[in-house]
């Protein structure tokens, strides 16, 4: 008598599917319930966004990278102008840097919000969903205040902003916050330490860190498996070398360090980072100056080239402008951090249930119009 | 772990299963409670032994989180530097160029495993891979690598001709590289010799052309639907 | 469309009947969440917390076989197209088309440039009601939903020929 083995059956999961976060088909190889090999199918988002750069000015990109990542615009849009301000060497003021900040950790809040309330929806908790979008509408609703969008802005422009923030923002905003503090510890306490959550996630998936270095990983991925590198601190861009913050980094409280546990848990403690963040920045912002000041008349940009990386909510978001002295970007690439996250997939989710599979995928907070553009 | 650090929580799980939770609540940093909260429920099941209490218990909870300090450098820009060692290592094989190195596709994997291997250089990731239509009948592949020891960071261009476009591929020396090479394939039909699974990523499998060349041209039908934009009557 | 459509003659009856069942399917268009991009958050905004769309009776089904109505929110692109028309035929009839934002309606930023994008759900689907912007706030959503139950409510499956 051998062992006993199973045929193995190819399972589609997606295009259309509600654990997919998008239109992403997953082609699973399973023995039984144990999956042997995972293949991603992307492309079914694939929106030419490299090709519409290479046709509209560079004005124009801006609203384009909003609809890149659609969980954080802001974030999307801080990217490529500071890439183009290093490339024409523009100098903002401090009150535009400031209300940059801000908008970004506030969007970067929104962006995990979402994540651990879908993560929690994918391993089968309702509630929390509910809760996590309640407080996001609010951070909507100061979007909303300052430029009239609920989820793409087309805020940061190059050389300064839209518009400037409204009269009652900075209150608004202090009373969100604290209305928000205690809410994070409302949703840690239901989400992070449910034992249903942590039997479902604590030692699945785990990503060593060499394994995320090798493929790129970047953002709250790497840190939760144990790689204390953020380039807010690591390479300051804008003006986060002046706020004082941790990075929180994956330990291995309830498994191994790397494992899909850490990766929420770690979106939850930069969630409190970030408040940090926004509470100096508020503090310190200065009340004059014209975030219409250094907008240059026309952009142009002198003949070369930039590889410029900012920290979106999910990673290393890296865009690299070819220049070529015309008002047209002549090449821009994106370098998206989901892009690399998904690479993992088959790595660290080959071996598992096919249930983990989807609570991997739902720890590594991808979005497909980032992946595909 | 520091050992101001397991003091603390051992202090605290100790509080916690004699009845006084306030002071695990209390603690400020978020890890150290996790921590108390999780060994004080597995000493509840039975799963772990109560931790001894420690003799000097550090009041301090500030200051567990020593700030690490990132490595000082004016310019962390090493191109010129990085190509005068690929020179030494390998002759003939760059060519001359401003602020990055451009290489020959030659001898590209051998580059590509010494500069991931060498210890003061130290390349562990790919930060981006892309390609470009440079003009000229010429395609080009990019490379943006950064050491995440060192903390620099170096550009390498490599240029083909478009009608044989062929560079060695790199996705077993940094397996990311697997997914930018088939996109830069998908994008420009730049053919990366190696690589063991190179299709298409984001276009379907029958599509035609390259759509990041410039002169590209749509398809007029796939499958049946209409590709290009209808211009009657609203434009 | 219907299996029950010119089965039965004009009198009283089947005219309550028949007002009756567009009234309850009007009441229930349990819709099939198929996000694509953006718009897809709108969506999910719509049926959470604030905005709370069940309230219309309008519930979120994760298959195609168990829904009345299909949003299509978010860019179809040439790859996707044929998976939507495949799954427009799994739905059951009466079967509806919501196309939500102006990519779905027209192709949206994409139209001009974007080589792999349907300029259209309409294209490949027939579409009831198109609900602008880009993308349409949760408040338009509804708006469009409340549209197709005006709709649905004109309709007499039993009497009238549909249309």
């Amino acid at each position: 008598m051998g062992i006993v083995r199973g045929e193995e059956m190819v399972l589609n999961i997606g295009p259309q599917h509600p654990a997919t976060h998008g239109v992403l088909r997953l082609q699973v190889k399973t023995d039984g319930e144990v999956v042997s090999q995972i293949t991603p199918y992307m492309g079914y988002l694939h929106r030419c966004f490299e090709k519409h750069c290479e046709n509209v000015t560079y004005e124009q990109v801006i609203p384009f990278t909003d609809r890149c990542d659609y969980l954080s615009s802001m974030s999307m849009n801080f990217g490529y102008v500071v890439a183009m301000e290093e490339l024409m060497d523009i100098k903002v003021n401090e009150r535009v840097e400031h209300i940059r900040v801000t908008m970004a950790e506030l969007q970067r809040i929104a962006s995990h919000l979402l994540c651990t309330g879908v993560f929690g929806l994918d391993l089968g908790a309702f509630t929390p969903f509910l809760w996590a979008l309640r407080d996001r509408e609010r951070i909507l609703d100061l979007f909303e205040l300052t430029c009239g969008a609920r989820l793409l802005y087309n805020y940061m422009w190059v050389g300064g902003l839209s518009h400037d923030i409204p009269n009652g923002f900075v209150e608004s905003t202090y009373e969100f916050l604290d209305y928000f503090e205690p809410k994070v510890d409302e949703l840690e306490n239901i989400l992070a330490h449910n034992k249903i959550l942590v039997e479902r996630s604590a030692d699945i998936g785990v990503m060593p860190k060499d394994v995320a270095i090798s493929y790129g990983v970047t953002g709250p991925n790497l840190r939760a498996s144990g790689v204390n590198w953020d380039l807010r601190k690591n390479d300051p861009y804008s003006i986060y070398d002046r706020f004082e913050f941790n990075v929180p980094v994956g330990e291995g409280i309830k498994g191994t360090v790397g494992d899909c546990w850490d990766r929420f848990y770690v979106r939850i403690l930069e969630i409190r980072e970030s408040v940090k963040i926004i509470r100096q920045a508020l503090a310190s912002m200065p009340k004059d100056g014209d975030v219409h000041q250094s907008l240059p008349k026309k952009l142009r940009p002198p003949k070369g080239s930039i590889y410029s990386r900012t920290e979106t909510p999910r990673g290393d978001l890296g865009y690299y402008i070819e220049s070529d002295g015309s008002p047209i970007p002549y090449r821009l690439k994106m370098r998206s951090p989901a892009f690399t996250a998904l690479s993992v997939m088959d790595e660290i989710g080959a071996g598992w249930l096919l249930s983990d599979v989807l609570a991997i995928l739902g720890s590594l907070d991808i979005v497909l119009g980032e992946i595909d553009r | 772990m520091t050992d101001s650090k397991e003091k603390l929580i051992a202090e605290l799980v100790n509080k916690g299963l004699d009845g006084d939770m306030d002071a695990v609540n209390a603690c400020e940093d978020r890890m150290i409670r996790a921590k108390a909260k999780a060994m004080i429920v597995k000493v509840g099941k039975g799963t772990a032994e109560r931790p001894p209490l420690p003799e000097a218990v550090s009041s301090v909870v500030s200051e567990v989180l020593p700030k690490e300090t990132a490595p000082v450098e004016v310019n962390k820009n090493v191109n010129q530097k990085v190509k005068d060692m690929v020179e030494n290592e390998f002759p003939g094989s760059t060519i001359d160029g401003d602020d990055f190195i451009q290489l020959y596709p030659q001898k590209w994997f051998e580059i590509a495993s010494w500069l991931r291997k060498e210890e003061s250089l130290f390349f562990d990731s790919l930060q981006c891979q892309m390609g470009v239509d440079i003009g000229e009948e010429n395609l080009e592949s990019r490379y943006n690598l950064h050491s995440m020891k060192h903390d620099h960071y170096v550009e390498i261009r490599i240029a083909v001709s478009r009608s044989s476009p062929k560079i060695p591929s790199v996705e077993q020396i940094w397996r990311i590289a697997d997914w930018f090479e088939r996109e830069t394939y998908d994008m420009l039909g730049i053919e990366f010799v190696g690589h063991r699974d190179l299709r298409r990523i984001l276009l379907p499998d029958d599509w035609e052309g390259w759509p990041l060349r410039k002169d590209y041209q749509e398809q007029e039908t796939y499958h049946g639907i209409v590709v290009p934009k209808v211009k009657e009557g609203w434009e | 469309m219907g299996l029950l459509t010119n089965k039965f003659q004009d009198n009283v009856i089947v005219e309550k009947l028949d007002k009756l069942l567009s009234w309850s399917r009007s009441t229930s268009p349990w819709f099939f969440q198929f996000g694509t991009a953006c718009c897809a958050i709108e969506m999910m905004a719509a049926a959470a917390s604030r905005h709370d769309m069940m309230r219309i009776g309008a519930i979120p089904r994760s298959s195609p076989r168990q829904a009345d109505v299909m949003i299509v929110a978010g860019t179809v692109t040439m790859k996707m197209a044929i998976r939507v028309k495949k799954l427009y035929e799994q739905m059951a009839d009466p079967k509806y088309v919501i196309a939500m934002g102006s990519c779905a309606t027209s192709g949206g930023p994409y139209w001009q440039h974007g080589y792999h994008v349907l300029k259209g759900v309409d294209i490949v689907i027939p579409v009831d009601v198109y609900v602008p912007g880009c993308p349409p706030r949760p408040e338009s959503l509804i708006e469009g939903m409340l549209k197709l139950q005006e709709q649905i409510l004109e309709e007499r499956p039993l009497t009238r020929k549909m249309t």
